[in-house]
């Protein structure tokens, strides 16, 4: 038994392991601090909580492991399949918190399907994108990859879960452009929602509609393609205003509210301001574990898994989140690294897809919390809490193990 | 197809390197932007979120009487607040104190809305809570959700005296009051505020300054335990007022004046204190504290001898004979008489079409400006005013204060009527007013109104030769003088004379005033004032003198007849409660 383990581990890329080392143990310190002061019954604290987790999540990680790559390549879709299915069976539950994410099969916790979803789509997503790489330069091919990420999206996004729904999305294009997929492509695929999102600001609209132009003279597309592809666009950003007004009143708060949370102070603006007085007062050096005022006093929303920034900022200070975004950065590096050096098409798409799931989370939960972009509970991989999501990450951290060749280097 | 090869471009592989380098750089600059460079000001930011001030109520000061004897004291009250966000079922809770305590629960909802100032903090659901009611609600503790029991200084009363007007009252701030208040730094809702008389008055000495006790709360502004490195700010005590009143004489008037409806004031003329100041009937003070029903507030209001009226700086009163003085100032002054010159009374005297009388229908005969103040012969005044201007009455008026206030500290103090020729042709035009009203004027009568404190300023320049002091309550107060009078010392000496006379001589109207006390001289004038509201208001304005000890009186007894028979004796009770103390100081002496 040891010894298999040993002869699967022996020549795993060895930093990715440090670095998934490191990352959890700051996670345990910070929920450890926020658990000093919830009282109750011992076993029932965030901490503990998520010590126990840590061991489905180990066991996860060493199923993948030992799981062959064919098998993976082989079943995907099968995987793919049931996957769609599951995350359907929440709506047939009754809601938690005002939500279908979960399902409660009688466990002391719930599962939430919705995290795995994220890596079997990705796998899938590669496997479709190594099946077809040859016809990956026309544009049609581009579109069924879209479909495979797009229809788990839409029923995550009915839960609702915005989060997750834009985590599934956010693969396609890297993986994509990682298989060679032409850049104006892409941009064929993006333009109609920068369209829509530059409409309402008359000066980024006209640099946009410059911007759209250049790129048509330049890659020079055929005339009929080009001019359509041109004025569609630009009739599609005329339009939307109009679109906008017909909404009604609360439906444009609520999206307003998305992009810009100051209007609603009491809402999500509370908690960005919360988080962001955490983390500043927290300096250079931190208050010290367990003397976090914000955190201990509650100010902090969510502090355990979508603000566990939050308390590191306060309580570790800057030194810390520092070294925490470097070792994030290395350990993106790395898969990166991993993905250009695999010998095959599959495990390297598959190793940049999860390498972008990672990237979104640290970046949405990150810049959340310090207020750059709308509050959007997305958790922050190792470190926040919660079952579903560790297992998941150990998963996928099985999967880069699994998918990088023994090879490089 | 597991095998199809991996042909990556190496510019795409450095494109995702440098975007994950890019994206994580601004990650760690945003960072640094906030703990680093934004830190002093989140700083600031996080112990204001943590640290709630609450301001600790300081106890006003004591109002004592000049021998340092309590008139008004603060007593512990329990209150019963409610904090609205733990209370859950408000119904329940009050209908819980109500069975309890008694009080309606409409009343307790009032109260609570009315106290209300958000949802963490403790709103007022009722006050004076007795001991039973405490421990009837300790033992229902356990039904309730969110109220608690406060230690609150109230105030309280001497229960010897009443002098509700003087002391006036204090009223709690309520969220109306405060936000027609200006000054709402220092006051907030359910504090005491000074609302009338000398509370109103010395406010801000009685306030003191509230202390600060720094609470460590949470993010629902629950608080979690004290904050260690600020220390609390103590509140500052307000000081205690003495004032001038003599207790024991205030004490003994009101007794006196118990079975009357009208005023005394004793004050001391070489200074301007007030020792005693009785305006009955009055109210005991504490109605404005306690839970005054809505009909025991109708009763007083509507009562119709009106004891909310404070009729010594309010009450509008003809002077009758009292003011006689001012017309034979005003002839002396203007050596329009001589000292012996006699005017004869034949108890009427017809000017023009008009038959005025004299109050001895037998009349006086001939007599003297001596003979006329002290036996109070209105036939002589009726005649010897006509040689002298109305301008000049006036003129003489307003030097001794009639007309405008007294500058008394107490609030909202009257200016009374003094009918110059300006306000006569508005009154009656040019042509509608005679010298008849001059004649009138002389005796206290027709448009003149005083108030009884500016009689008081009237007597005691007579005292003092007008070198007397505004009249004030605050001990501590350096006396202000009055207006300057620049008159004959001949005229002073002659009046003082006159009223000496008026209380000694055999047939002086005064008589009953004097208490006969050897060394002690008593000067006064009565005055029996016709009122066409009702029966005639009796007068007595005098002082003692004892030494250089001295002491004024003014009693006004509405409707109370005759000055001399029943004003006057009420002024002996005053001089004889003041100098008797001297009398046994003198005795031990030999």
């Amino acid at each position: 038994m040891f010894k298999a383990v040993y002869n699967q581990t022996s020549d795993m890329p060895i930093s990715i392991i440090i670095f998934t080392i490191m990352l959890t143990c700051l996670g345990l310190i910070s929920l450890f601090s926020i658990s000093m002061n919830q009282f109750g019954d011992l076993a029932i604290t965030t901490f503990t909580k998520q010590v126990l987790f840590l061991i489905p999540s180990l066991v996860g990680f060493l199923t993948i492991i030992f799981i062959p790559k064919y098998i993976i390549h082989k079943y995907i879709y099968a995987a793919y399949s049931l996957m769609l299915i599951f995350i359907f069976v929440p709506f047939l539950f009754d809601t938690i918190a005002g939500t279908h994410r979960w399902i409660n099969i009688g466990l002391p916790v719930g599962v939430q399907p919705s995290e795995f979803a994220k890596w079997i789509m990705v796998v899938a997503l590669a496997r479709y994108l190594s099946d077809h790489n040859l016809r990956i330069k026309r544009f049609t091919t581009l579109l069924f990859p879209i479909f495979i990420a797009l229809v788990p999206a839409i029923i995550i996004l009915q839960q609702p879960d915005l989060g997750t729904a834009i985590i599934l999305l956010m693969p396609i294009f890297p993986m994509l452009y990682w298989v060679g997929a032409r850049p104006f492509h892409l941009f064929i695929l993006v333009a109609p929602v920068l369209s829509i999102a530059f409409a309402f600001h008359t000066i980024s609209f006209t640099a946009w509609a410059i911007l759209m132009g250049s790129v048509l003279y330049l890659t020079k597309p055929r005339l009929f393609f080009g001019v359509m592809f041109y004025f569609g666009n630009i009739f599609l950003g005329l339009l939307s205003p109009f679109l906008w007004n017909s909404l009604r009143p609360y439906q444009q708060k609520r999206i307003l509210t998305l992009f810009n949370p100051e209007l609603d102070p009491l809402g999500a603006a509370y908690q960005t301001i919360q988080s962001k007085v955490a983390i500043g007062s927290g300096g250079f050096f931190g208050k010290g574990l367990g003397s976090g005022t914000q955190t201990h006093l509650k100010f902090l929303p969510v502090q355990e898994s979508d603000f566990i920034v939050s308390v590191i900022g306060e309580e570790f200070g800057f030194i810390t989140i520092s070294i925490m975004l470097i070792i994030f950065s290395l350990f993106l590096l790395k898969i990166v690294k991993l993905a250009f050096f695999a010998k095959e098409r599959f495990p390297g798409l598959v190793l940049i897809g999860i390498g972008t799931i990672f990237m979104a989370h640290i970046f949405v939960n990150t810049a959340m919390s310090t207020g750059m972009i709308p509050v959007k509970g997305l958790p922050l991989p190792f470190i926040s809490a919660g079952g579903s999501f560790l297992l998941s990450c150990f998963i996928m951290l099985g999967l880069i193990i699994k998918m990088s060749d023994e090879s490089i280097e | 197809m597991l095998k199809s090869k991996n042909l990556v471009p190496r510019s795409r592989f450095l494109v995702a390197n440098s975007l994950i380098i890019i994206v994580f750089s601004i990650l760690l600059i945003r960072f640094f932007h906030i703990q680093v460079y934004g830190y002093d000001k989140y700083k600031k930011r996080a112990d204001v979120n943590r640290i709630r001030a609450i301001p600790t109520v300081a106890p006003r000061g004591m109002i004592l009487d000049r021998y340092g004897q309590t008139l008004v004291d603060n007593y512990p009250t329990y209150i019963l607040t409610g904090l609205p966000n733990e209370m859950g079922n408000e119904n329940w809770n009050f209908s819980v104190i109500s069975n309890c305590t008694s009080i309606d629960t409409s009343i307790l909802m009032d109260n609570f809305d009315r106290y209300f100032r958000g949802r963490f903090i403790p709103s007022r659901i009722t006050k004076d809570l007795t001991f039973d009611q405490l421990s009837c609600i300790e033992e229902h503790k356990h039904e309730l959700t969110g109220i608690n029991y406060i230690q609150f200084p109230e105030r309280s009363f001497s229960l010897d005296v009443n002098m509700s007007h003087v002391l006036g009252y204090v009223k709690e701030i309520d969220r109306l009051l405060l936000s027609n208040m200006d000054d709402t730094e220092q006051y907030d809702v359910g504090d005491l505020i000074g609302w009338q008389g000398i509370e109103k008055q010395y406010e801000n000495q009685l306030r003191g300054e509230k202390g600060l006790s720094f609470l460590q709360v949470d993010a629902f502004g629950r608080e979690v335990g004290v904050v260690k490195d600020i220390n609390d700010i103590k509140p500052i005590p307000g000081k205690d007022v003495f004032t001038t009143i003599d207790l024991g004489l205030q004490k003994t008037l009101e007794k006196a004046m118990s079975n009357y409806i009208g005023i005394a004031l004793v004050t001391d003329p070489a200074t301007g204190q007030i020792l005693a100041f009785v305006s009955f009937p009055d109210f005991s003070p504490d109605i404005f504290t306690g839970n005054t029903t809505l009909r025991e507030w109708r009763e007083i209001v509507n009562n119709p001898t009106k004891p909310l009226l404070n009729r010594i700086t309010n009450g509008l009163y003809p002077p009758g004979s009292t003011l006689k003085m001012i017309t034979a100032i005003a002839l002396m002054e203007g050596l329009m008489i001589e000292q012996n010159e006699e005017f004869e009374c034949a108890g009427i005297y017809q000017f023009g079409d008009r038959v005025f009388k004299c109050w001895k229908v037998s009349g006086h005969g001939k007599v003297n400006l001596d003979q006329a103040i002290s036996q109070s012969c209105n036939i002589f005044f009726y005649q010897a005013v006509q040689r002298i201007s109305l301008n000049r009455f006036i003129n003489l008026c307003q030097n001794f204060g009639f007309g405008s206030k007294t500058g008394i500290d107490l609030p909202n103090e009257l200016a009374g009527l003094l009918p110059t020729r300006d306000y006569m042709n508005r009154r009656y035009t040019s042509r509608g007013w005679s010298r008849g009203h001059l004649l009138n004027l002389a005796l206290g009568q027709g448009d003149l109104l005083a108030t009884p404190i500016q009689l008081a300023v009237y007597i005691n320049k007579i005292a003092t030769k007008g070198k007397t002091f505004k009249p004030h309550f605050l001990l501590s107060k350096v006396p202000e003088p009055t207006n300057s009078m620049n008159l004959n010392e001949q005229t002073w000496i002659h009046i003082q004379d006159y009223l000496f006379h008026a209380v000694t001589d055999k047939y002086g109207t005064g008589s009953a005033a004097d208490p006969k006390i050897n060394g002690i001289n008593v000067y006064g004038k009565t005055g029996t004032a016709q009122n066409p509201h009702g029966g005639d208001h009796a007068w007595f304005v005098g002082y003692a003198k004892d030494g250089n000890q001295m002491a004024s009186t003014i009693i006004l007894l509405e409707n109370g007849g005759s000055g001399g028979k029943n004003a006057a004796p009420i002024a002996r009770i005053a001089f004889e409660h003041l100098f008797k103390k001297n009398i046994i100081n003198r005795l031990a002496v030999k």
